[in-house]
């Protein structure tokens, strides 16, 4: 669905990315992991359109979409939620959804996919008319990926979804991506909780130095041992 | 009675006025984060534009909207020009009120060039004058009273209540997640520019109906669209058309009980009490700032 083939993408002199491949929807989900700071954010930043890659390609869905805009990439469904749940702080969690649903592609899907989103997440409900700032965490979080479902995604790519949530909340917060996942919607997940990844996916990547230093596919075991070999080195 | 007729219709008057001058210079900044300088050489293009469409024999209501039209596209081209190329740079804020205010001096002396240095004045939204409340007002003041309030509530049900009015609102707040959920960023900032020009040269058509129009007259205006709006907080709109009425206001008594001469000395140090208290502007909410 997604392939990633040598991509090399910089900012300025610095070159992040230096040939990564990568490619997902084969073995449903992809998670991605590795240490901060390697690139795996850069890395979906290109792949949305954000960041205008310097070499290699990306296809999806049997399309070459490498450099395209962002808002092009929308328009095929290939759904990025950013890191960081800083969206938009002034609007309510109704304007939100409503932006979501805002390509021509979604919009035709905007109340059912308002459904799914309420459902999912009842505690938006509640604060309908509630601007984004005044959310704790991980609301804020809720309404980034409700958003991203408005666009009614083919893939969804979501970057660290539960970053600096309480572990109560982000317990919650991984049911209802395991939930997203379940309803048939592919999802790429940077995560450094690995345990929820494998939970997720059996098909990841380590992201070392701009590379994809290791791809554990289905049916090929891996210990905790060796994810900790991985981040610290042997 | 006078009195208050006074200061009521003063307070009105000048208050619309310096909304309409505001309410685009605070959509600019809401939305591209820039402060745009050549806002009242758009006011004086506007009125400009508007003189030469009645000089060639438009009637009024042809020629207004034509000017008002013409300066969206002027705004357009302007944006297009000298602010685009420019944002994602680190210090977008300054360089664009260099590149805001030298084009800005080029359309300035531009006007002279074509129109010369001789005042004029286009014609007034309507002839006449009456009495009211003693008091005799003309009647071009009074569509200026009627008027802006009528185009401050469109454009703020454009923003609060349409779909492309969010998405304005959105690109203000966060532009990467504005274009990961397909908002064409580009087009809205030029949407953005193009309403505020509009908007400036309606605000030039009405101060080129009771004043002298010259190829420098938007410098002060533009003066005091800078203070309403630092004064009404500078990340909404509401906010900077709030602030506007509050300092037409307060000139109009300030000039009644302490005379003209003193009114900038008591607006400016009002201004400066008030940012010592709310640096965030009179009427915005003192948020945590945009995440």
């Amino acid at each position: 669905m997604l392939n990633v083939a040598r991509l090399t993408v910089g900012y300025g002199r610095v070159t992040v990315l230096d040939g990564i491949s990568m490619e997902a929807g084969r073995f449903g989900n992809v998670g991605l992991f590795g240490p901060n700071g390697h690139g795996k954010t850069t890395l979906l930043r290109a792949v949305s359109g954000l960041l205008k890659p310097r070499g290699g390609a990306v296809q999806f869905d049997g399309e070459d979409i490498t450099g395209l805009t962002p808002r092009a990439i929308v328009g095929k469904g290939l759904i990025h939620v950013p890191q960081g749940n800083t969206l938009f702080p002034d609007l309510t969690i109704a304007d939100c959804l409503a932006l979501g649903a805002y390509s021509s592609r979604a919009r035709p899907h905007e109340a059912a996919n308002r459904e799914k989103v309420l459902k999912l997440f009842p505690k938006l409900r509640e604060r309908w008319r509630q601007r984004v700032r005044t959310l704790s965490g991980g609301e804020r979080q809720m309404v980034s990926i409700g958003t991203a479902l408005m666009s009614h995604p083919k893939l969804l790519i979501l970057d660290e979804p539960t970053l600096g949530l309480a572990p109560k909340i982000k317990d919650e917060l991984c049911k209802s991506v395991l939930d997203i996942s379940k309803s048939g919607v592919p999802l790429i997940v940077v995560e450094q909780d690995v345990e929820f990844l494998l939970e997720l996916t059996k098909h990841l990547y380590f992201v070392n130095h701009g590379q994809v230093e290791t791809e554990i596919k289905p049916g090929e075991n891996l210990a905790h041992s060796d994810i900790m070999a991985m981040y610290f080195g042997h | 009675m006078n009195t208050a007729a006074d200061i009521l219709f003063g307070g009105l008057f000048q208050g619309s006025l310096y909304a309409m001058m505001a309410v685009g210079l605070a959509l600019v900044w809401t939305t591209i984060g820039v402060f745009n300088f050549s806002h009242g050489v758009f006011m004086m293009l506007g009125a400009y534009l508007a003189w030469q469409f009645v000089a060639l024999g438009f009637p009024a209501y042809v020629a207004f909207p034509l000017a008002v039209a013409l300066m969206a596209g002027v705004g357009w081209l302007l944006q297009a020009t000298v602010v685009r190329p420019l944002i994602g740079r680190a210090n977008l804020v300054l360089v664009v009120v260099i590149t805001t205010l030298a084009a800005g001096s080029l359309i300035e002396n531009g006007a002279l060039v074509i129109w010369g240095p001789r005042s004029k004045q286009v014609p007034p939204l309507l002839e006449g004058n009456i009495t009211l409340g003693g008091i005799g007002v003309s009647l071009h003041q009074i569509a200026i009273i009627v008027i802006t309030p009528i185009i401050l509530a469109a454009l703020w049900a454009f923003l609060n209540r349409t779909r492309l009015g969010l998405a304005l609102r959105a690109v203000a707040q966060n532009e990467d997640a504005s274009r990961l959920v397909g908002l064409n960023v580009t087009a809205l900032y030029a949407l953005a520019f193009g309403i505020a020009a509009a908007l400036a040269a309606l605000a030039g058509i009405f101060l080129g109906g009771y004043r002298f129009m010259t190829p420098v007259m938007g410098a002060d205006p533009l003066l005091k669209a800078l203070i309403v709006v630092v004064f009404g907080g500078i990340s909404s709109i509401s906010g900077p058309i709030f602030a506007a009425y509050v300092i037409g206001f307060f000139e109009a008594i300030c000039s009644y009980y302490f005379g003209l001469y003193w009114t900038p000395a008591l607006l400016f140090a009002a201004l400066i009490l008030t940012l010592m208290v709310k640096p965030e502007g009179l009427f915005t909410r003192s948020g945590r700032g945009f995440a």
